[in-house]
């Protein structure tokens, strides 16, 4: 049983606690409350109530664009870091090879390397052989930035489970194909869920190599509120974050019904 | 019996025999991503070191001859020596509020009991996953300069202060917004290993009569260093390479490296400079991680000795 919290301690850090939880979610509040105020400009106290912000973002062609586009990118980038990171992360847990710390090291590496450094490397090297599709970049770099996010999460799945159960399956006479579908998948399939689930929502969030990438014709979601916010003066932003909120608390839920928000932490 | 050969297979010995022994075909798994990275990352990475010595001339062409002149320009320069200090000063500040405020959120979380936790956990990661854009806009509203301000408002309705306060575009925006996107950094890290610790040891200092700061100081922080270093490692990292931030809160006053970069790619189309500034970032970044690891072995090899 853990020690109850007792004395002076303890007050301090319960209200130091209320305070930082205050402070969290302070600013997403107030964007969703202002985002149904019914002025044009952005002021406190939020005044009238209305959902017309929410009527003009349906009509916003960009908005709706950049939303289609960064749900596109964030497929295919979860896929690509899928078909990389799975496999790697068994090679990790399950092989026996010189330089695996080193090889570890290396395949988690672009998640301590500034992303906004990865983008420009991969900006000018795309730029010296040619551009080709604006889309296509994005998918290339969005993968470097995600899969680390696979590869740690199912790493650590793969390392919960009983090794005996996949040498038992093999025992028996399954193939390694067979044992992996069977027997390793069914139980590590949180791990990976979680992973994609992280990959999917850091792609679609991510900033610093987006900005290298896309231009004028492909700008995923951040770009464009970014543009909004920074160069043009637009009411809807608060609505458009809201939005991006609701989605984000939608993958929340979901990430803890899958794994459970403790164990997606640790990951 | 083919299968499950290598079950039964004795630890081979020797680099040849681990590379033809029964699980190798598992290492080859891995080969699919390095050769990813290795063009997509790690090439890129070098052709960007190779490209900050590269000279550029007045009409944009950019060749050799080899040159550190960018390296010297930016430690020259008045104007760009600012932007690295801010840089250091704000991610700095931000790893030591994060360590003091994300210490007691650590420890509610995992001493609390399974609703609390739960309650804390959700909160703390829920923003994690909102855009690093929607968040520092909310900063925005809430430390505007004006009336319009949330905080300002609520201050001069309170009669607290006459005048409102100018907290956007400055360092302290900076920090605040900052603290807010990377705080679950350091809540983690510093949870998870705040939960290794046998809750019987601190139990124990409080019965014998440690006064609750003693027990932090004695048993706790010195137990949770790795949480306590990897926190630190990643907000410090995080925040020295972070752009959107600054550009929202800080605006032209508090600019960082990040922003310094894009602008000679973006504007000033000086490619070798942007590189090299580029090279600097990642030193800095790399640096702090090397000196984490540094501290964690240093207190290791202490502890053994």
């Amino acid at each position: 049983m853990t020690p109850r919290l007792t004395g002076v301690g303890a007050w301090l850090l319960y209200t130091i606690t209320v305070l930082m939880m205050a402070f969290i979610l302070a600013p997403l509040v107030v964007i969703v409350a202002m985002s149904v105020s019914d002025s044009y400009f952005v002021t406190f106290p939020p005044q009238g109530f209305t959902l017309r912000w929410y009527g003009q973002i349906l009509q916003d062609r960009d908005f709706l664009e950049a939303l289609r586009l960064s749900s596109l990118l964030a497929f295919g980038a979860t896929a690509g870091a899928l078909l990389l990171g799975v496999p790697a992360a068994i090679a990790l847990t399950r092989g026996n090879f010189a330089g695996q710390a080193l090889l570890k090291g290396l395949v988690l590496s672009p998640l301590i390397f500034p992303a906004l450094v990865t983008g420009l490397a991969l900006m000018q090297l795309l730029a010296r052989f040619g551009w080709g599709d604006a889309r296509i970049n994005l998918l290339i770099g969005h993968i470097v930035v995600t899969s680390p996010y696979v590869i740690r999460s199912v790493t650590t799945s793969l390392m919960l489970i009983d090794i005996n159960l996949e040498d038992a399956a093999r025992t028996l006479g399954a193939s390694r194909l067979r044992t992996f579908w069977r027997v390793t998948l069914p139980q590590i399939a949180p791990g990976v869920a979680a992973g994609a689930l992280f990959a999917f929502m850091v792609s679609f969030d991510n900033y610093p190599v987006t900005m290298w990438l896309a231009n004028s014709q492909y700008s995923p979601v951040p770009l464009v509120l970014m543009r909004q916010l920074v160069n043009v003066f637009d009411p809807s932003v608060p609505a458009m974050s809201t939005v991006i909120i609701i989605l984000a608390v939608i993958g929340v839920l979901i990430l803890e019904r899958l794994v459970g928000l403790r164990r997606a932490a640790a990951m | 019996m083919r299968a499950g050969g290598d079950v039964a297979t004795p630890p081979t010995v020797g680099l040849l025999g681990r590379i033809v022994n029964g699980r190798s075909s598992v290492a080859l798994l891995i080969v699919p991503i390095l050769l990813y990275l290795a063009v997509f990352f790690l090439y890129p990475a070098i052709n960007l070191l190779f490209f900050s010595v590269l000279t550029q001339d007045a009409k944009g062409v950019i060749g050799q001859p080899f040159t550190l002149e960018h390296y010297a320009k930016f430690f020259d320069v008045g104007l760009y020596m600012r932007v690295f200090w801010n840089t250091l000063r704000i991610s700095l500040v931000t790893s030591i509020f994060a360590i003091l405020l994300g210490y007691p959120v650590a420890i509610v979380m995992v001493r609390s009991g399974p609703r609390i936790a739960r309650a804390i956990t959700l909160i703390v990661i829920a923003p994690l996953i909102v855009s690093v854009v929607v968040r520092s806009y909310g900063w925005q509203l809430i430390l505007a300069n004006s009336r319009t301000g949330l905080l300002n408002w609520m201050l001069m309705s309170l009669g607290i202060t006459e005048a409102p306060l100018s907290i956007l575009y400055s360092e302290m925006a900076v920090v605040i917004g900052s603290l807010h996107v990377f705080f679950p950094m350091m809540v983690l890290p510093l949870a998870s290993a705040l939960g290794k610790i046998d809750p019987n040891l601190e139990a124990s200092a409080r019965t014998l009569g440690a006064p609750w700061w003693k027990v932090f100081w004695r048993i706790t922080l010195p137990l949770s260093v790795p949480g306590l270093v990897a926190g630190f490692t990643l907000v410090f990292s995080l925040t020295a390479g972070s752009f959107v931030t600054p550009v929202i809160l800080g605006g032209t006053s508090a600019t960082m490296l990040g922003n310094l970069i894009e602008q000679q790619i973006f504007v000033v189309y000086n490619w070798p400079f942007g590189a090299a500034i580029a090279v600097v970032l990642v030193f800095v970044v790399f640096g702090i991680n090397t000196l984490s690891m540094r501290l964690l072995e240093g207190r290791r090899f202490r502890s053994i000795a």
